[in-house]
């Protein structure tokens, strides 16, 4: 890409972004809006310069425990579809229940995970496994029953069993749902790891906690964008291996020639 | 007839009477937790018709965990709010132009729970010791004592509410109000030891009424009333609770009635101070106000010092 190729790709993002904090300056500067309920983000942008090394770590704390949380709910969630793919008897028996994953208030049960998990980093992970366990589960089954009729049909012509049926059908043509599931599960994770930090202790969730305590509502924000920023690293890197995996041979991946 | 006449005259008066007062006014105190007799004199002046014969339509709301009810109050959503002393300097020194306006406690009763298994004699050896103490993250008593306590062996971790890892850990402190939770643990057969964070040196008045300082200049009257009733209630309270606990034991099933009866005879000390007039309750004064401004400039919360006599307005 040239340089003006990438100034007309990165504007129409970056326009409504600038416009924003623009906007959020003025109204605090006039006195607008009082900076204690929305901060300038010149503020916020000071809180993030001021406090870097605690909300580096911290941040490095949330990622690596909604990290984590999200390889513990895909391998479980993943396990937990092609068992229930396998039969339409065990799907109609425990899909209803995978759906309690799906409403669970996790704000609600975080205090239980904290007795049965203790305080710190066990109680983040169950909390960001938990809430990004169900569009695994989803998005995997619905990619495991959609294979090709024709496909499914040629390898019991050729007497696969159904473990080489599995993994050499089913898994490949489920890719591109699993991925757009994991896409999900993985801004999930990191909201569901700050809520377990909420009560668990240590990470975003701590900062956030405290400087809400303090009225320090431009930490609030700092921390707040840097979850988000969180978020975007780790769809970014299930992107990444979604095109890796996919950008050989799966139309969603292939780029336009 | 004449009877009749002077009968019926009267009932038109009295008719009239009414028709001419004016509809009460509706307000809003937001509690910043649940109902308990922390709160108690807010629900007794209600119940006792004192907002009402002011002509004041009170409505409390309680709060949970991390309600702000400091910046509901700022930012105009309820005229009244309860909040701790600190929180009313830090969010001046914020510009959020918040004021005291009563206090329910002289002496607050905010202090840390623990075993008494495990023979602590101090807060110092609460601190000092391991295990594990669940306390409000970042709050100002958390590090006040956090600074006092440099050394500290203990574990912090964040406090939720509530009382049950507690009952389930005997490794496990927590931060209480002295009167209220070691009572809900004796009644689940744990008992519990309290050290006041007070006796420390940290002493910012507790469960103060807020308003803004623009809706006092404005309704100075009808703030008046309202604090009048308040004092009112909380005489009431003092001298007979049982009203205003049933009412609460509806509203928070989590304490029950005798719970309700104890806490409201074990606050009494850090309500009253001894020996001070009935009308002198609630007051503030202005040194305690000074003391909690630097203490809390010291832990670096504030930059900015508020003045103390803009901090509180007695009534």
């Amino acid at each position: 890409m040239t340089v003006k190729e990438r100034t007309a790709a990165l504007l129409p993002p970056l326009l409504p972004l600038i416009f924003c904090i623009g906007l959020a300056e003025t109204a605090v500067r006039l006195g607008w809006v009082p900076s204690y309920l929305i901060p300038a983000p010149s503020e916020v942008f000071r809180s993030l310069v001021e406090d870097r090394i605690e909300l580096g770590s911290a941040a490095w704390e949330t990622l690596s425990s909604a990290l984590v949380g999200l390889v513990l709910s895909f391998f479980a969630g993943t396990l937990f579809s092609v068992a229930l793919s396998s039969s339409e008897l065990a799907r109609r028996a425990f899909y209803p229940y995978a759906v309690f994953f799906q409403t669970v208030p996790i704000i609600s049960i975080a205090p239980l995970l904290v007795i049965w998990f203790g305080f710190g980093r066990p109680t983040v992970i169950a909390s960001a496994a938990i809430v990004s366990v169900f569009p695994i589960i989803a998005s995997t089954l619905l990619g495991l029953k959609s294979t090709e009729p024709a496909l499914l049909d040629l390898f019991k012509l050729y007497s696969a069993t159904g473990r080489q049926t599995l993994w050499m059908v089913r898994m490949p043509f489920a890719l591109p749902q699993i991925f757009s599931g994991l896409r999900i599960a993985s801004g999930l994770a990191v909201v569901g790891a700050i809520v377990g930090e909420f009560i668990g202790g240590g990470g975003l969730g701590s900062v956030v906690d405290s400087a809400r305590t303090q009225q320090r509502i431009d930490r609030v924000f700092a921390a707040v964008l840097i979850s988000s920023i969180l978020g975007i690293v780790l769809v970014g890197a299930v992107n990444f291996v979604s095109a890796l995996s996919l950008g050989s041979w799966h139309a969603s991946e292939r780029k336009p020639s | 007839m004449r009877i009749i006449f002077s009968l019926l005259a009267s009932i038109l008066l009295v008719s009239t009477g009414w028709a001419a007062q004016p509809a009460p006014v509706k307000l809003q105190l937001a509690l910043n937790w649940k109902a308990e007799p922390e709160f108690g004199g807010f629900y007794a002046a209600k119940l006792a018709g004192y907002f009402e014969k002011r002509g004041l339509n009170v409505d409390i709301t309680e709060g949970g965990a991390g309600t702000p009810v400091v910046q509901m109050v700022a930012n105009r959503k309820v005229p009244f709010g309860i909040a701790a002393g600190d929180e009313v300097v830090i969010a001046q020194s914020r510009g959020a132009d918040v004021v005291a306006l009563f206090t329910v406690y002289q002496i607050n009763p905010q202090g840390i729970m623990v075993h008494p298994e495990r023979g602590f004699k101090s807060m110092a050896d609460v601190f000092n010791s391991p295990g594990t103490l669940a306390i409000q993250n970042g709050s100002p008593h958390t590090l006040f004592l956090q600074a006092k306590f440099p050394k500290a062996k203990v574990k912090l971790v964040p406090y939720a509410g509530g009382i049950a890892q507690f009952l389930t850990d005997a490794n496990y402190s927590q931060q209480c109000f002295v009167t209220s939770e070691p009572l809900l643990a004796k009644k689940k057969s744990v008992s519990a030891k309290s050290f006041l964070i007070a006796d420390e040196g940290f002493k910012p008045y507790g469960t103060v009424v807020v308003a803004r300082r623009d809706y006092i200049e404005k309704n100075p009257q009808r703030t008046r009333d309202f604090i009048d009733a308040v004092r009112g209630g909380w005489q009431e309270y003092l001298r007979a609770p049982e009203n205003a606990n049933t009412l609460m034991v509806k509203l928070n099933p989590a304490i029950d009635a005798d719970t309700m009866k104890e806490a409201a005879e074990i606050q009494k000390p850090f309500i009253v101070s001894t020996g001070a007039p009935a009308g002198d309750l609630g007051k503030m004064a202005a040194d305690r106000w000074t003391a909690l401004t630097n203490q809390l400039q010291e832990i670096k919360l504030i930059k900015a010092k508020p003045a103390a006599d803009r901090l509180f307005q007695n009534f």
